[in-house]
This record gives C-alpha cells, structure tokens and sequence, in this order.
C-alpha cells in the first residue's frame, strides 16, 4: 500500500515536493513507517541532520491530530509528519 | 471581540504592533503587556540573514486558540489577547511573534504574555530554518511533540 507523507520543516530535506509518497506493506501502523523512514534516511541521507528524525517526529492524522505508533494506516491515506517544532 | 490570533505570511504582509495595541485598547483594563520577537543577526556563533518559518497552519491555528483561551480562564476571563505569528522568509530585523495582553492589572498582563510565549514553544506546530550570511542554512532543533511514553 501506499501513503502520502506531508513534509514540514526540517523533513522538507527529504523530496522537493511538499508531499512524499511512501510504499508500505499491506496493514502497517506509524511505527512500520518509522522504521522505512528510518531506512530512507540511513540509504540516502546519512550525511543529513535526518537521523533522528524517525524516533523524534510525531504524525498528525487529516484530522490534525497526533496518532500513535499503533495506528494503523490505509491505503492512500493522508498523514504529516511533524519534527520537532520551535517556534517563536 | 477580545481574543485575536493569525499566522502571517511576511512576505505579504507586517506583524503590527500598532494594530496590536489598537486591538488591546479598552478602557476596563489598567495594563497592557506586549511582547515583540524579532529575527536576530546571529544564533550560535553563526551570522544569520534570515529565518523561514513554516508551519502546519491548521494546527497552529488550533494551537493558539486553545493556548489563549487556557491563559484567559487562568489569569483573566476578561483580558483581551493579540497573537500573530510569521510565516515564510523574513529577514533579520522582522517581527517573528506579537503578543499583546490587555488586562485589569500588570500582574495578570505579564503572566499571560509570558504564559503564550511558552505554550507557543512547546504546542505549536512551527519550524525555523536559520540562512545564514555565508549562504549555508540549517533547520533547527526543537521540541518533540510525540508521546513521551513512546520515546525510549
């Protein structure tokens, strides 16, 4: 399945579109996208400042509402991903 | 009215602080806090140009409503609050945050300004991503907001 990513901030690093497309096997949850975000990073932006960005980052739902690491995502589903903010 | 918040796009448009003091403005309140955060020339030993802030403007939004709401029932159900934030490029110099706080008494004007200003650090959904003079630019780090239970 797959998911569109909205990138803010310094996950902006990680396409130049606002949107990233991410493949995913069939039933995973925020912590399975962790873990492919985490190999993305380590495969193509290892030079980057993105290391901890998929322990670190929090997902906000269409809803704008923070989901956990259990939540299961759909396919085609719309999520963004949230680093660490600093406002101000 | 008396609560106002926006995120606004600098490119387009000025944080005013006469605007802000305009909206504070009431004669039922003998204090006005303002707090103003400006773009600064250097952070770190580095020489900064500008700061873009980017922002989920739907959760900020949310954000700063129930921030300023949460300050009012607990200083001031009557204070009146002006709260408009950047976005996009702004040079050094610019207006970054406006806080204004109208309120019966100093105590409660302060209290309230300095109260928003954190939530706004800790709550709100905006990132900064510092340029600097030499043409290098770096986003910086923050404050997650995943669950504290789920960071091992």
């Amino acid at each position: 399945m797959e998911i569109q990513l909205k990138l803010y901030g310094s996950s902006k690093i990680l396409s130049d579109k606002d949107i990233l497309n991410i493949q995913l096997p069939n039933n995973s949850d925020i912590k399975k996208l962790r873990d492919i975000l985490a190999k993305i990073i380590s495969e193509k932006y290892s030079k980057s400042d993105l290391k901890s960005l998929p322990k670190t980052a929090a997902f906000f739902s269409e809803k704008d509402e923070v989901i956990n690491d259990s939540y299961k995502l759909r396919n085609k589903e719309f999520i963004s991903i949230i680093p660490p903010i600093g406002g101000g | 009215m008396t609560l106002h918040t926006a995120l606004v796009k600098i490119e387009d448009e000025k944080i005013s602080s006469e605007k802000a003091k305009q909206f504070i403005a009431s004669e039922k309140n003998g204090a006005e806090s303002i707090f103003i955060g400006r773009v600064r020339n250097q952070n770190s030993g580095k020489k900064v140009a500008a700061v873009t802030y980017d922002a989920h403007d739907q959760a900020v939004l949310k954000s700063f409503q129930s921030i300023c709401s949460t300050a009012k029932i607990k200083f001031d159900k009557n204070a009146k609050i002006f709260l408009e934030h950047a976005k996009g490029y702004a040079p050094v110099g610019e207006i970054s945050i406006l806080i204004a706080v109208g309120s019966v008494h100093r105590e409660e004007a302060f209290k309230i300004c300095r109260h928003i200003l954190e939530e706004v650090k800790h709550q709100s959904p905006i990132w900064k991503k510092e340029h600097y003079v030499d043409g290098k630019e770096e986003w910086l780090p923050g404050h997650s907001l995943r669950p504290k239970k789920e960071v091992k």
